[in-house]
């Protein structure tokens, strides 16, 4: 059975925080967070907001896109890296706030690939017949784990909080895209490049007091900027050319690019290494207004698309994405 | 050994691009500004060309590009 996303959403908080709020702070210009990120201003929500809220604030308006009723949602999957709890996951808070049935409710921790891996397991539930219409919610709110000091600034400097929210059917509709293929991958060896270490039962579940310094960044992220670029660049093309490559497909028949929002010159790079026509449809990205919002921002780059009316029946939509762990892959869709 | 001539190119330019002075032997070319996260994928791009090596996806370490000493010692462990 084929899938389709038939609806999308999101949903950011109010407020907005520019370059030159914080780049003091973070021992930077802010002319230079815009230059080395392409991000200009980003959310960052007031503390007590969850990560739940926003989600199921995201889902509302998929459901409303998708014209469908909270009843006809047979399964939710959640994609976060920053859950409101440690346990439970926040899909059930979700399906708590919006009144849905009692249904299976997941959480799924594949990082910056979060849309990617939701996709493909909606897909595989639509296609084994064991849901009709999946929710995926996808978000983040990463501005309380931050580290606002000069030490993280570079790595800082790219978040923001925000939330997508996809619904994926076996049934299309307009202005459906259907699902043509997932692929997703990872390589364990690089788990220290790029993440938050604690808590957790190898570096320790108690936050150090202040004095403890080395055990105290173990709970700020880190990021191995050289690593995490060189191989986000190599992974995501390999990804999209294997891709395009299963379906017969060259990078001038796809007309959108809707990549996971990163950074802007690892987009443009990734672009040239694919020599991706950027004149007839382009790559999408919502990163100067919202920075990088992780598990959300491929969602939230894919709403603004589809929202602003200039996909057309039979554009092809290629989805690349690369996150911790390391984890990457590309999905591509057909309008 | 000595790296080609196109790769000293590639490094004496993104220096100038940087505004800091063409790099050493042993200097640390990420803390000196001449290499960049961005600018390291299209050095390791040059670096393949230059001397018809695969730098694999086990080897894309910044550790390897760290210095020019270091860059000299990865071109040879491939070469040889």
């Amino acid at each position: 059975m084929k899938a389709y996303i038939v609806g999308t959403g999101m949903s950011v908080p109010e407020g907005v925080v520019t370059n030159e709020e914080i780049a003091e702070r973070l021992g930077l210009e802010a002319s230079q967070i815009f230059k080395s990120s392409g991000i200009r201003r980003r959310r960052w929500a007031e503390r007590g907001t969850t990560t739940s809220s926003l989600g199921s604030a995201a889902l509302g308006l998929a459901l409303e896109n998708a014209r469908l009723e909270k009843q006809d949602v047979d399964y939710l999957l959640f994609g976060t890296m920053t859950p409101d709890r440690f346990i439970p996951g926040s899909a059930p808070s979700v399906q708590k706030s919006l009144g849905l049935g009692e249904i299976p409710c997941l959480d799924i921790r594949g990082t910056c690939c979060n849309a990617l891996y939701g996709l493909q397991l909606a897909r595989a539930l639509v296609d084994s017949g064991t849901a009709r219409n999946v929710a995926i919610c996808l978000a983040e709110i990463q501005s309380a784990w931050l580290d606002l000091s000069p030490a993280s600034g570079t790595t800082s400097m790219l978040f923001g909080d925000g939330a997508s929210a996809l619904i994926v059917s076996g049934e299309s509709r307009d202005a459906s895209l259907e699902i043509i293929d997932i692929l997703l991958a990872t390589d364990g060896s690089f788990v220290d490049d790029l993440g938050i270490r604690c808590p957790g039962t190898e570096f320790g579940t108690t936050r150090a007091g202040e004095s403890d310094a080395e055990q105290a960044i173990d709970y700020n992220p880190r990021m191995v900027g050289q690593s995490v670029i060189l191989n986000a660049s190599r992974k995501i093309t390999a990804a999209c050319q294997t891709v395009l490559k299963r379906h017969e497909l060259s990078p001038d028949t796809v007309r959108w690019m809707v990549p996971h929002q990163a950074n802007a010159n690892l987009l443009a790079h990734v672009a040239r290494g694919l020599r991706f026509p950027t004149e007839s449809g382009g790559v999408v990205t919502v990163l100067e207004d919202y920075g990088n919002t992780s598990s959300a921002s491929m969602g939230m780059a894919l709403d603004t698309l589809r929202r602003s009316g200039r996909i057309e029946a039979g554009d092809y939509l290629l989805l690349p994405a690369f996150g911790a762990g390391f984890t990457w892959g590309a999905g591509l869709c057909r309008a | 050994m000595a790296l080609p001539q196109g790769v000293t190119d590639f490094l004496n330019q993104s220096a100038e691009s940087a505004g800091v002075e063409q790099p050493k032997s042993g200097d640390d070319l990420f803390r000196s500004g001449v290499l960049d996260s961005f600018a390291l994928i299209d050095f390791v791009a040059v670096l393949e060309e230059e001397c018809g090596i695969k730098v694999s996806d086990a080897d894309v370490n910044p550790a390897n590009f760290q210095t020019i000493e270091t860059i000299e010692k990865y071109v040879e462990s491939r070469k040889g």
